[in-house]
């Protein structure tokens, strides 16, 4: 973690600290603009939240956006390397509020990595989700899961597109008493819904889970995937981490983009997800080419609220001028101060409600303490 | 401490009871006093009465750790919260009603009377049916009476109120009952107190069945 003085803000942290973290293993930065065509979003609407984009014309009449998510923009532009891009990225996105008549700013600092991933790269972005709600607050959870595990189950009840997303969306709130209504409304058999059901209401920590899952698998792609999570499990041991990840089968991300581990961050203070992401090969495949691809985002947002710094002073000093001339003996007396490590502000009247040790009057070329 | 957001009146009265039933009392809030929050250290519950359209919006930002809450706010509103049980309280219908004689234009879009403007839409898009949404806070009963909208969506109990304005039920969109909601982030912090909460409301709940 980088020492910063105390006046920095828990965003400050980590716009400093989640780079180091980042380039320690390997990972480079990645600037993009601003703005985007328009059409390449609306291609990808599902991909995004819920909130609009934030859209103009620019002098040649194209259709713009401001940048909505990172992601995206990424795995459309970036130059890949041979094997495996490592990026890491600080931006802002921008989108409008649910209402649609107020823009927000969202500043969010992640990781992506594209191409060949395997059990360790996995293993590596997990480690640094860990390592990034750590430096939040240690009192962290990752809940973790694999998309194939409860939503290939959804996908084999044979419903509708807009049964399918109530179903999901009954399994993302742990919503297990309207999804048996719905299956029972559908004629979903018993068997997958109660198996959908169970698996759903999972949180648990890891070996606990895998030994729980186990049990209710049956289908290839479920068994498939309860062996990357024992990979994973494997891989993660001795990490040091493996005791704040549970896994949390409510966790899903879209499955038209996302095919494999996907997770998303508590923290103690904060009353939703400060970090989310997961395996997105799909979206990889749809926008570029047939790449492996996973990644994740921290949301900065808010967590000045959450986690408040309170100052005690405003400066360590504060030194009244009453002296109309003088002014290289006020800077040189100014700058002795910083230069000892002392903060150190010059009023010509102490301002109302001002915090410092030690007030000083600069005087006749002297300074006096008050 | 467990902070449980209650919704004040009738259905926070039965929910009370639910709780206490279950262990979970605080016999300071049957005090005849305006306080709104209330606390059991013993039990390690603290209670806020709030208002039943807020209670959802409480637990959202983290001021309360669970909460009990109609269906009906969560299909309005679309928060992103844990739905752990269904407390089978307050059950009541959502649903179109218009007056007794009524008989749809199809010509034109339909006008529609509601605070519930979103069910509303997502409820005549599923139809794919062209509505002018009109919102209400309230008498949404004499809207259609006055000629302010064809039909109304609202909640029903008994229907009493709607017989006595001489308006029927058309559609039933969905039926609402109380819910057991919780934060996320508070589901992972305090999994032990919350899961044994909803384990003795279970049990509470068989055993009223």
């Amino acid at each position: 973690m980088v020492q910063l003085p105390d006046f920095f803000s828990k965003e400050d942290e980590l716009t400093f600290g989640l780079p180091v973290l980042f380039e320690n293993r390997g990972y480079k930065k990645y600037r993009m603009s601003k703005f985007e065509e328009y059409s390449f979003y609306s291609d990808n609407r599902k991909f995004l939240t819920d909130d609009g984009v934030i859209a103009f014309n620019n002098a040649d009449g194209r259709l713009m956006a401001l940048k909505p998510d990172i992601t995206l923009s990424i795995v459309k532009n970036a130059k890949l390397s041979e094997k495996l891009t490592r990026l890491y990225y600080n931006e802002s996105v921008f989108r409008m509020t649910g209402t649609g008549k107020d823009f927000k700013e969202i500043k969010q600092c992640g990781v992506e990595v594209l191409g060949d991933i395997d059990t360790y790269i996995t293993g590596e972005v997990i480690m640094l989700a860990a390592k990034s709600l750590e430096m939040i607050d240690p009192d962290y959870y990752l809940s973790l899961s694999h998309n194939d595990l409860v939503l290939s189950l959804i996908d084999e009840c044979g419903v509708s597109v807009e049964i399918r997303k109530k179903l999901a969306g009954c399994i993302g709130s742990k919503n297990t008493h309207d999804f048996k209504k719905i299956c029972d409304k559908y004629g979903i058999d018993s068997k997958t819904s109660n198996v959908i059901t169970e698996l759903s209401c999972i949180d648990l920590p890891f070996d606990e889970a895998i030994e729980k899952i186990e049990k209710l698998v049956y289908t290839d792609k479920t068994k498939a995937a309860l062996n990357e999570i024992k990979a994973l499990r494997s891989a993660l041991e001795g990490s040091g981490i493996s005791d704040r990840i549970h896994i949390d089968l409510s966790v899903t991300q879209h499955i038209d983009y996302y095919n494999g581990i996907v997770f998303r961050g508590y923290v103690e203070k904060a009353p939703s997800a400060v970090l989310s992401g997961g395996r997105y090969d799909l979206l990889a495949k749809k926008i570029r080419d047939n790449i492996g691809a996973i990644g994740f985002a921290v949301y900065l947002d808010n967590l000045n609220l959450y986690y408040r710094k309170s100052r005690e002073f405003d400066t360590d000093i504060l030194i009244i001028n009453k002296d109309s001339g003088n002014t290289g003996a006020l800077l040189k007396a100014a700058n002795e101060f910083a230069s000892e490590g002392r903060s150190v502000c010059v009023e010509k009247e102490k301002p109302e409600s001002y915090r410092c040790r030690k007030t000083y009057i600069f005087e006749n070329g002297a300074l006096t303490e008050e | 401490m467990l902070n449980i957001a209650l919704p004040k009146g009738r259905l926070g009265d039965k929910v009370y009871k639910l709780l206490a039933n279950i262990g979970y009392d605080c016999s300071e809030i049957y005090d005849d006093n305006r306080k709104l929050i209330f606390t059991n250290e013993e039990n390690g519950v603290c209670y806020l009465l709030v208002k039943p359209s807020d209670v959802a919006i409480y637990i959202a930002h983290g001021a309360a750790d669970i909460g009990i809450v109609g269906k009906d706010i969560l299909e309005e509103d679309n928060f992103d919260l844990y739905e752990l049980l269904d407390l089978k309280l307050g059950k009541c219908n959502m649903c179109v009603a218009a007056p007794e004689n009524y008989v749809e234009d199809l010509d034109r879009p339909l006008r529609v009377a509601t605070k519930f403007t979103n069910i509303a839409k997502n409820y005549y898009l599923s139809l794919n049916r062209e509505i002018e949404i009109i919102k209400l806070n309230g008498s949404i009963e004499i809207a259609p009476l006055l000629g302010l909208s064809d039909v109304i969506v609202d909640i029903v109990e008994t229907g009493t109120t709607l017989r006595e304005n001489h308006l029927k039920v058309f559609e039933t969109i969905m039926p609402i009952s109380a819910r057991l909601i919780a934060n996320k982030s508070s589901y992972k912090f305090k999994t032990a107190e919350i899961s044994q909460l909803v384990s003795k409301l279970e049990k509470e709940l068989e055993n009223n069945d």
